[in-house]
């Protein structure tokens, strides 16, 4: 058994209370929005962190998942059954990204490094354009808007009214931290140690007698399903998707959180969400050039803090070491 | 199916018009990745870049074919500062940084393409012996398409030259095959990265000013180009020149085939011939890392 560090629980304990205790903390009903959205895309950050800082596959546009599950809860609440219940909408959302995702992703895994890079820039490209373009179904640039907001039965007990912005926080955050719970010990198990090996040196991994691609889509499957489960809140949240929830902006943009945050730490990219999602909101009160922003953000981050923020210890140290 | 033998002679042009403008760009990302192990992801932008400094410089008087010259050399200049600054202190990490890397300096180009000339589109005219249009046995054609080829035709002819006859370009050869060996001789490896690199984004900015006329110019140019070069590239199969000529008159066929019948989806068709060609053949048509 590992020595459980007291320290670390309390400063566990203290982050939980601060999150369950936030909408009472923060009075002003738009930050609440704003932590539930940077909830949602720390999700989408630490999903990418599953795909790229675990198993090294490096994707442009994953933001394209998030959306397919986005999208098919929306269309299903909108025109299906505008009363469904969260865990079906769930099942649907998931169900639908691991459905799209899985023949993508074994063409995908079968290829390199770079190869793959290009290749989710390729895919990510082609539902885009489809969803983009698809008018009558999707409603082309404006979306779906007035999507009925679900509610949260669980069998004839009322927990929580979708349409208050405080019980989605809620949801999503229960949602988040089960994710995030079920993701860390999948991580800190074999399987997950295989992901790393795979990461470090596919080919000495494949001599050792590890299956690379099968591992690697299973790797493939799981980040594309958290991405589905963050494209279901994302909607229950919004009540509205559009084609820029998956647009090579937000692809890139989700590289950003989760570099931005640390790779393979999986807290990490919730940390670059939440500083992401601030300097977006902050910069774009500004000036409608958040592209050259980002663009040097980019750019300084990979010279000088290529391990995000929760890497810049180890950064510092390097640097003092030098 | 229009059986008009003027719809098929003029889409024929149209898909090798497009093909040959792919193989141009394509070719510049090639060689900076078969020589410079770079993946440049920037190279759309540059490329956009060279189609406005084009425009820029048609608008203010210059004659089409100096800015033909002229835009592609300050391409080139903004790809040096670019390299030297950014891009060669990363040389030793591992690919993925160079790929964020570049990206990022992709968006700040698109970010300050976008903050000077704005993001109406912009049009370039071209002197009007180009833009005319002339006749094959009675079917009208704009020349300006033909204008594509031959610079491509010309283009290529030159790098041919420049890779199979001059000590530079052998020496370039060399460097994508066993660099540690091209510096023991002590060839100054710096110096050939930079060429390369400086060749690769003059390609861009020639790529660029071409296709201002063609296909006008504006903001979501550099992005849309980039990824059907690194299609061309994959199909190809990445560091492989011939590769790329084949693969650039196949998605410039596709491509150009696609928009006549399907319009909306025609790029859909391109990833999905993409995806089934790497299914079966992962490494490209013509494999990896033969240069030539």
């Amino acid at each position: 058994m590992p020595r459980i560090s007291w320290g670390r629980v309390m400063f566990l304990g203290v982050v939980l209370i601060v999150l369950f205790l936030l909408p009472w903390i923060v009075s002003n009903r738009f930050y609440l929005r704003l932590a539930t959205e940077i909830l949602i895309y720390g999700l989408l950050a630490m999903s990418l962190d599953v795909l790229l800082g675990y198993t090294g596959l490096l994707s442009f546009m994953h933001a394209v998942y998030m959306g397919i599950a986005a999208y098919t809860v929306g269309l299903y609440l909108k025109h299906v059954d505008p009363s469904a219940s969260i865990w079906l909408l769930m099942v649907l959302g998931i169900g639908a990204t691991v459905l799209i995702a899985l023949p993508i992703g074994w063409l995908q895994v079968r290829t390199g490094g770079f190869a793959f890079a290009l290749l989710t820039i390729a895919f990510g490209m082609m539902l885009y354009t489809i969803v983009w373009k698809a008018r009558n179904l999707t409603g082309g640039d404006d979306g779906l808007i007035g999507i009925p907001s679900p509610n949260v039965n669980l069998s004839s007990l009322v927990l929580a009214d979708c349409k208050d912005p405080t019980s989605i926080y809620f949801i999503t955050l229960i949602v988040v931290i089960l994710c995030f719970y079920l993701t860390r010990r999948i991580m800190r198990s074999p399987f997950g140690a295989v992901l790393e090996s795979i990461r470090e040196n596919e080919e000495r991994a494949s001599f050792v007698g590890i299956h690379v691609h099968r591992y690697k889509l299973w790797g493939w499957m799981l980040a594309c399903a958290l991405a589905g489960v963050s494209g279901v809140l994302f909607t229950i949240m919004k009540c509205s998707v559009s084609p820029t929830v998956m647009d090579p902006g937000a692809g890139g943009s989700v590289l950003m959180m989760a570099l931005l945050g640390g790779l393979g730490t999986l807290w990490g990219p919730f940390l670059g969400a939440g500083v992401f999602i601030f300097a977006q909101d902050y910069i774009s009160t500004m000036t409608e050039h958040w592209m050259i922003f980002l663009g040097i953000f980019v750019i300084i981050l990979v010279l000088f803090v290529p391990k995000g923020i929760a890497g810049f210890r180890e950064t510092l140290f390097r640097r003092k070491a030098e | 199916m229009p059986s008009d033998l003027t719809f098929w002679v003029q889409t024929i042009i149209n898909c090798l018009g497009l093909g040959s403008l792919l193989l141009l760009i394509a070719i510049g990302l090639n060689i900076i990745y078969g020589i410079n192990r770079i993946v440049n992801l920037a190279h759309g932008s540059l490329y956009a870049l060279g189609a406005y400094f084009g425009y820029t410089l048609v608008a203010n008087g210059l004659n089409f074919f100096l800015a033909l010259v002229v835009a592609p050399i300050m391409v080139l200049g903004i790809g040096l500062v670019v390299e030297r600054s950014i891009i060669a202190p990363i040389r030793t990490r591992p690919m993925l940084y160079t790929l964020i890397l570049t990206y990022g300096v992709s968006v700040l180009l698109d970010g300050l393409t976008k903050y000077f000339w704005g993001v109406q589109p912009r049009f370039i005219s071209t002197p009007s012996f180009l833009s005319q249009t002339i006749h094959l046995g009675g079917i009208p054609y704009p020349f300006y398409r033909f204008f594509i080829l031959i610079i491509t035709f010309g283009v290529m002819a030159g790098l041919m030259f420049l890779l199979g006859k001059t000590k530079l370009g052998i020496t370039m050869r060399a460097a994508s095959n066993i660099p540690e060996m091209v510096s023991v001789l002590g060839i100054n490896m710096n110096f050939v990265h930079v060429l390369v690199f400086g060749l690769g984004c003059g390609l861009a900015g020639i790529g660029g000013v071409i296709a201002g006329p063609l296909l006008t110019v504006y903001p979501m140019m550099g992005s849309e180009m980039l990824i059907s070069c690194f299609i061309v590239l994959v199909i190809g199969g990445l560091g492989s020149l011939r590769g790329s000529v084949i693969a650039a008159l196949l998605v410039g066929t596709v491509q150009t085939l696609g928009y006549v019948f399907i319009t909306d989806y025609a790029m859909v068709v391109v990833y999905v011939m993409m995806a089934v060609i790497l299914s079966f053949m992962p490494r490209g048509i013509l494999g990896e890392g033969k240069f030539e």
